[in-house]
């Protein structure tokens, strides 16, 4: 494993749920994709729904499934993960001053058309945790409000306690660059990450608002910012609480948990910490966080991964 | 069960009640009636027609509604005789004498009474005249003489267009009802501004509000109440969003029925309490509604119609139903139609309800992504005309055409065609403002253009005289003047509220 030179970057690698539903999508097999889909748990379900809407041309075979039964809850998530990338494609990459008329008028269609599927889908099924957390990404794009999308996690996680997939976009929707505050991005990281139980992925949320924190914000200096004793040792606690917890499983989270930790320590300068993660990831990575430290992130994970283990040689 | 007689020519009805007696008299007339530029004319005359009874201690009351108008008493046989008979004499003989100070109380009245949501989603949807009036100030108020209310109390105020109601054992020895001849005046038909519906505006407020026109009957109204239930479960017990939560239903003489909802919201959850609504209303489209609900309302309007029969309470609303000519529905009737409601007709209320549905956002928030269509606030059409530029680019630009005005900056237009127009709101420094009958209004500052003046002198020429409103001397610091200088002026935000549609008050 040491000194492996892959980097390894599809989640479906991580989650085999995610490469069972893409295959089944792409035989356009419904019921095939439904019996992959309910079995899953719930956060590790709507992670898939999620993950799975990047489905090519997939509107038609999916909007095909809800005219035969509009109630579909699956259906009515993955179609509006699909229409909300649909949407997120056309602005990628710009900031918002930077999106052209046109293209915001395409990006707010999208959503919306998602939205109005989704609150129809939500009306139907509101315990459903999917559909709640596809909704706090039409909130965040439709710019509907942060106590809406209070409301919308609120829902989620009355569906399920510490629903993970929810609480990433929550935060997201929490940063400064959406109306949010950094005061609360760090305080609901903290008390999501408190209230799950131990050896749950949840600590990685407080990785997150650090990261958010450290490369969202011009001002951060970033040096002086990870000496503060207080952040570093609110990292540790994290570490501690889930990636290094003996009740740390390979549930859903554990791939983004792990690759935020091994971030984190790398820019903590820990070395013998990064190398424990990495080595728990083995080929594995993903894009977030790394993206935010450059547009090509195998090279910064390997060389992340090359420095850590070097302390180990 | 209620028996129909006559008294002097008006109709009667009349039911035992195991409570203190009471009565009414209901007229055909109500705010739908008035022309805007008469706004406040019927609720003047009720006024004037009551102030004979000064302070004296009774329990009396009058109310003008939408509709209807009615005089109500409650006491003794002899002091409800001295009362109907002393509104009718009232009503033949107004005390005109009090015109100024009625009038005085009546501004007082509506100036601590504020806004309702009910009346500004009336304005919104029906524009400015008929249903929408109850939306606009008492304008008429400033320029109504003795003549204006004789002619209305002779239309409006007359024995065809009366129904009498008596909660009680007969009619009471003494009644004179002495009213003038007159004829049934049938209700004005509903006007719509809204092309496209479900709609939405931005209320500026602190409270979500809706409404929406659906068919009467029992199942509408059990619809209002199980939407009130829902509202309240998600407003307020689940998201703790909403402290106040009410839903209203208000059958109308055209054999609709307005169904309203209101949900107030502290500023810092207006959004959640919009969102929170949206996906009550489209758990109501969708038919999630419980049958346990829907029995638990009707069992609640079982109860309340019954009391209501024995107390004498649905005599009013009989009443309507007479000045509106539609059928009278006994208790048996009305209770036959509320146990026939099932749960798949309060469903298909609920999804006729959505359909028609007109939203007032809280604070600015935006409703297009829950799939209600902007409601048009400026116009399409722009008038042919000659244009006039404002001093220093103070304010919008005029045109004044033959056929009306329009304002336009920058990309958007408010038009207002003579033909089209409500009403004129006049002030002696020669400020106007035009309101069409679709809500729109044009504010012209003489001030603010060349030749201003002269140009307010022709548009009046355009306007049939009966539409001017006389408005009383404004405070001269908040009439618009141009700017001192050349300097950029912008468009300050008493010119710009030209440009929103400047609705209600």
């Amino acid at each position: 494993m040491i000194g492996s030179t892959d980097v390894v970057l599809d989640r479906a690698a991580a989650y085999p749920e995610i490469a069972g539903l893409r295959a089944a999508l792409r035989r356009r097999d419904w019921p095939a994709c439904r019996a992959l889909i309910d079995r899953l748990e719930p956060s590790a379900r709507s992670a898939a729904l999620l993950e799975c809407g990047d489905e090519q041309d997939a509107e038609p075979f999916l909007r095909g499934v809800l005219n035969a039964d509009p109630a579909d809850p699956a259906a009515t998530a993955l179609l509006g993960h699909h229409l909300i990338k649909l949407g997120w494609r056309i602005r990628t990459g710009y900031a918002a001053e930077h999106v052209s008329r046109g293209q915001a008028q395409q990006f707010r269609d999208r959503l919306r058309r998602a939205e109005l599927l989704l609150i129809d889908g939500a009306a139907r099924h509101p315990g459903d945790p999917a559909i709640w957390t596809a909704r706090l990404l039409t909130a965040r794009g439709l710019e509907l409000g942060l106590a809406e999308t209070r409301r919308r996690l609120d829902r989620a996680l009355a569906a399920q306690p510490n629903h993970l997939p929810a609480q990433l976009q929550f935060l997201q929707s929490a940063c400064p660059k959406w109306g949010g505050t950094w005061d609360l991005v760090h305080g609901f990281a903290r008390d999501a990450a408190a209230a799950a139980p131990p050896g749950s992925p949840h600590g990685l949320l407080v990785v997150h608002a650090h990261i958010e924190h450290i490369f969202g914000d011009d001002g951060t200096d970033v040096f002086r910012y990870l000496s503060n004793d207080a952040i570093r040792a609110e990292i540790y606690e994290a570490a501690h609480r889930s990636v290094w917890h003996p009740e740390f499983r390979r549930d859903h989270g554990w791939l983004q948990a792990l690759n935020a930790f091994a971030l984190i320590f790398t820019m903590l300068d820990d070395r013998r910490s990064a190398a424990t993660v990495f080595t728990a990831l083995g080929d594995l990575a993903d894009e977030y966080p790394w993206n935010q430290v450059g547009a090509d992130v195998p090279v910064q994970v390997l060389q992340a991964r090359a420095w850590a283990y070097e302390g180990e040689s | 069960m209620i028996i129909r007689q006559e008294v002097d020519g008006i109709p009667a009805l009349i039911a035992p009640t195991n409570g203190p007696m009471h009565a009414g008299l209901a007229f055909r007339v109500g705010f739908a009636d008035e022309p805007l530029a008469r706004r406040g004319i019927t609720h003047l005359i009720e006024h004037l027609a009551l102030y004979s009874f000064g302070v004296a201690d009774y329990h009396y009351n009058g109310a003008t509604g939408v509709e209807h108008t009615y005089f109500h008493m409650q006491g003794a046989e002899a002091d409800i005789v001295a009362f109907l008979n002393g509104v009718c004499s009232g009503l033949r003989d107004l005390p005109m004498h009090r015109l100024p100070v009625e009038k005085e109380i009546l501004r007082t009245e509506e100036s601590s009474r504020g806004e309702s949501p009910a009346e500004r989603l009336a304005l919104w949807r029906h524009g400015a005249r008929d249903h929408g009036m109850p939306g606009y100030p008492e304008w008429g108020l400033h320029g109504l003489t003795p003549d204006d209310l004789r002619s209305w109390v002779a239309r409006y105020f007359n024995r065809g267009n009366a129904v009498l109601w008596i909660a009680g054992p007969g009619v009471p020895a003494g009644l004179r009802l002495d009213l003038p001849d007159g004829t049934r005046q049938v209700v004005p038909a509903p006007s719509s501004t809204l092309p496209v519906r479900p709609a939405y505006f931005t209320g500026d407020s602190n409270v979500v509000a809706w409404d929406a026109v659906v068919k009467r009957g029992a199942a509408a109204a059990v619809f209002a109440d199980v939407l009130k239930r829902m509202m309240f479960r998600s407003l307020r017990q689940e998201g703790g969003l909403s402290y106040n939560v009410l839903t209203d239903y208000t059958p109308r003489a055209d054999g609709r029925a307005v169904i309203m909802a209101v949900a107030d919201a502290l500023p810092e959850k207006q959004d959640a309490v919009l969102g929170g609504f949206v996906d009550v209303l489209a758990a109501a489209r969708l038919g999630m509604i419980d049958e346990s609900e829907v029995t638990a309302v009707v069992n609640q309007r079982r109860d309340e119609m019954r009391h209501a029969d024995a107390a004498g309470g649905r005599l009013p609303g009989q009443a309507f139903n007479l000045l509106d000519g539609r059928p009278l529905q006994s208790l048996e009737e009305a209770l036959a139609e509320l146990d026939a409601v099932t749960r798949g007709d309060v469903a298909a209320i609920a999804a006729d309800a959505c359909a028609d549905g007109l939203l007032m956002t809280p604070g600015d928030n935006e409703a297009d992504w829950a799939g209600f269509a902007e409601a048009p606030s400026e116009s399409e059409n722009l008038v042919d005309g000659i244009v006039y530029r404002s001093i220093g680019d103070s304010a919008p630009r005029l045109t004044a055409g033959e056929k009306g005005l329009s304002m336009t900056r920058m990309n958007s237009a408010v038009t207002v065609l003579f033909d089209e127009c409500a009403a004129v709101l006049a002030w002696p420094d020669g400020g106007r403002i035009f309101i069409g009958n679709d809500a729109v209004q044009v504010r012209v500052e003489p001030a603010l253009y060349p030749d201003g003046h002269a140009v307010v002198v022709a548009l009046d020429a355009r306007v049939r005289p009966e539409l001017r409103v006389t408005m009383p001397p404004r405070d001269p610091e908040r009439i618009p003047r141009p700017p001192a200088s050349t300097t950029d002026t912008g468009s300050g935000s008493a010119l710009s509220r030209v440009f929103r549609r400047i609705r209600g008050r």
